[in-house]
């Protein structure tokens, strides 16, 4: 008996050992690798970093080249990326800043809807990065570096400008029905029956996800009927300006207007962005309302006399407006760095976000249709036809601000949902939608209590 | 000898690792979530208590009460549809009455072994209005301007994602049942068909009563499946157009990872776990009660 409890003490003691010893090398393997390895015998600094970017997609071809090309002319600064897209980017970027673990770089926008990383004090502001010196500055477009923060802070470079707001016109089918680009809004409202009769769909649009209307339309025409002072003293509550302002009003019932002219194709509500885009690409509809980085995919599906054939315009002329030939746009997402960072690290994310966003960065993104922030001469560069077409609409057209990048988005969602009711010719009155917004942004939007 | 005590000090140490991984990823989030239901928070600070406030907020709140009504109407295909539908499907296939049974078990049981956002791309590519259907209808009745217009009605716009769900979701419920009933004996069917029993006589004195228990499991499957409902509701329409599709789990999505409304996010989520749970014990209490009445 007594050899047998022996025999089942032992036998413990050796399951216990076998434990602790798999216990010893999870953690020791769970630690990690080192953050600076050898490479060659040379000192590598590993970055992590966290980006909206989805590398098999054709815009982001230039990023996948920056990235190759970076690597090859740095090998001592490695970067382990994760790539991750739209609301799952977002929802894991929360997760990180509500438990202070950010990567070293990541994208970022410049406005609310990144405001969970940036005004949280986990984004370092580069105004106290050495290296971002007024010099630096005046090698970027203007508007790059209007303040991010509420006390003048930059939170990232923005490599480009989001395009919100074109017109893309099929100019070969306008012939053939014998119209030409309007001029003013009744011009367009007016070309609505020919159009229809002669069986094509006047314009496209996929509103499926009801903030379209809200970046491509409604922000136009608020810059259009307000103005851009009259929208940011509206946004912040000065001069006694206000939501549900005649101007306001007047910017939401040019979508009603649209929508009672029958200029949208049937279930506008019901379609999907990449669905528009390919009732416009099979020539179903003679117009599609859509942003202006829409160009890349054009010129990789478009055929060669349909991308000569398609002009980049701006919404016409409006009875009313302040505002002249006018597009939307604002600061594109950039890369921005961990407030932590400082000594070797620091430097290694200053190098990376420099060469994206600098002259060598730049003249590859744009070498794929990208037009960048940083100031280069792009005859120089060789560019596919939609994106030269872009280049030149960019270079043409005033930019206003984008609505939903200034004001809160949970008031500008139920604002959208009330865009997209009166679309479907339910619910509210202009009017009544206005109200109902100013109230809410009166009531909860940041931009009210800064 | 081993005595009492360490046989329960055993029994405890065998326990506890469980126990530990059942309250760090059960009790705790929820008690947490609890805790946090009871504040508000702005720019991604909690600002205060404010009671029960979230809660009577959420209860008035428009979309919150049409998100309930839409989970409601999930619920009643789920359990009023593909529980009655999955368990004629097997009953037909278990009695051979179809030929080709095998290939018939396949084909039904396929469409859950597809990922929700698959199906929802699937179902938006025919019913969308550049869809096949909508196209073909365009076609036969020569009006470019039909699309489908129950999409877009507050008070229809859910039954293109009740009619996919059935199809989904029936399969797995005709799993169950064919499992089950071929545990029932042949030769009491054989014995039921000599007696000169009718095949109403079988199902309602046999087959019924043998799978009670499962009825019940699929109904308790069934409920939390369609107050937790989300993936396919997301891919499909994203809760639109306006708000009409949407359903409990994605309002309590946009509140918390959207609008970083946490604690009113929180609060959601506990009525979400409330109703569960009610629900759960209502369907417990009936099945007692029809046990007991079976008996």
């Amino acid at each position: 008996m007594n050899e047998y409890i022996k025999e089942l003490h032992m036998k413990k003691q050796i399951v216990l050992a076998v434990l602790l010893v798999l216990l010893g090398s999870v953690t020791a393997f769970a630690a990690g690798t080192k953050e600076e390895a050898d490479n060659d015998g040379q000192k590598q600094i590993t970055l992590t970093a966290y980006m909206q970017i989805d590398p098999a997609d054709d815009q982001y071809r230039g990023h996948n080249e920056i990235m190759k090309q970076f690597a090859e002319e740095y090998p001592d600064i490695k970067i382990d990326v994760e790539y991750a897209n739209g609301e799952a980017f977002h929802q894991k970027f929360q997760a990180m800043a509500a438990s202070k673990q950010i990567p070293d770089i990541f994208t970022c926008y410049t406005g609310a809807r990144s405001a969970y990383i940036n005004e949280t004090g986990l984004v370092m502001d580069l105004n106290k990065v050495g290296k971002f010196t007024d010099a630096y500055k005046a090698q970027f477009n203007d508007g790059t570096f209007t303040a991010q923060g509420k006390n003048g802070e930059i939170w990232v470079i923005p490599p480009s400008f989001a395009v919100c707001h074109t017109v893309y016109a099929n100019d070969a089918l306008l012939k053939k029905l014998g119209l030409s680009y309007p001029k003013t809004f009744e011009e367009w409202k007016a070309q609505v029956p020919a159009i229809r009769a002669a069986g094509y769909y006047p314009v496209s649009m996929g509103n499926k996800d009801p903030w379209v209307v809200n970046s491509w339309l409604l922000s136009l025409f608020v810059d259009r009927m307000g103005g851009p002072q009259w929208f940011m003293d509206a946004a912040q509550g000065k001069n006694g300006a206000s939501f549900d302002d005649p101007q306001f009003v007047k910017a939401i019932d040019i979508i009603k207007q649209m929508c009672d002219a029958g200029m949208f194709s049937p279930g506008v509500n019901q379609m999907s962005n990449t669905e528009a885009d390919q009732e416009f690409y099979q020539q179903k509809s003679v117009y599609l309302v859509d942003a202006g980085w829409r160009t890349s995919g054009m010129d990789s599906q478009l055929s060669d006399q349909m991308k000569k054939d398609v002009s980049m315009n701006v919404f016409p002329e409006i009875s009313g407006e302040v505002t002249h030939n006018t597009s939307t746009s604002t600061p594109s997402e950039g890369f921005g760095l961990n407030a932590n960072l400082k000594g070797d690290k620091l430097e290694a994310a200053w190098t990376f976000i420099n060469y994206y966003n600098g002259e060598k960065g730049a003249a590859i993104r744009a070498k794929y249709g990208e037009v960048p922030s940083y100031k280069l001469d792009l005859s120089k560069v060789a560019m596919a036809p939609m994106q030269a077409k872009f280049a030149t609409f960019q270079a043409t057209h005033k930019m206003g601000y984008v609505f939903d990048s200034v004001m809160n988005g949970e008031g500008v969602t139920l604002l959208n949902n009330d865009l997209q009711e009166m679309m479907l010719g339910k619910g509210k009155s202009p009017k009544e939608i206005a109200e109902k917004y100013e109230i809410w942004v009166a009531a909860n939007d940041t931009n009210r209590s800064r | 000898m081993i005595d009492i005590r360490q046989k329960k000090r055993s029994y405890f140490a065998l326990l506890m690792p469980a126990f530990l991984v059942y309250i760090s990823i059960i009790i705790f989030p929820i008690l947490m979530s609890f805790g946090l239901s009871f504040t508000k928070w702005k720019q991604f600070k909690m600002v205060g208590f404010v009671g029960i406030s979230n809660y009577v907020n959420i209860l008035k709140d428009p979309v919150f009460q049409r998100a309930i009504w839409n989970n409601i109407q999930i619920m009643l295909v789920s359990v009023l549809g593909q529980i009655p539908l999955g368990l004629l499907l097997a009953y037909l296939l278990y009695r051979k009455w179809v030929k080709g049974t095998k290939f018939f078990e396949m084909m039904i049981f396929l469409p859950i072994t597809i990922s929700s956002i698959v199906v929802a791309l699937l179902w938006n590519r025919v019913f969308s209005p550049v869809g096949l259907y909508t196209s073909f209808i365009r076609q036969v009745t020569h009006n470019p301007d039909y699309v489908v217009t129950i999409s877009e009605s507050p008070r229809f716009a859910m039954i293109p994602i009740l009619i996919v769900l059935l199809w989904q979701y029936t399969s797995l419920y005709m799993v169950i049942f064919l499992a089950n009933l071929q545990r029932i004996p042949e030769s009491v069917f054989e014995a039921a068909t000599i007696d000169g029993a009718k095949e109403s006589t079988i199902i309602s004195h046999i087959v019924l009563p043998e799978l009670t228990g499962v009825i019940f499991t699929c109904s308790v499957l069934a409920i939390s499946g369609s107050l937790k409902s989300f993936d396919l509701v997301f891919a499909m329409t994203g809760g639109g157009p306006v708000n009409y599709t949407t359903v409990m789990a994605l309002y309590l999505y946009q509140q918390t990872f959207t609008f970083s409304n946490y604690g009113y996010g929180s609060a959601v989520s506990i009525i979400i776990v409330i109703l569960s749970v009610g629900l759960i014990s209502l369907s417990n209490r009936l099945y007692a009660r029809a046990q007991k009445s079976i008996n």
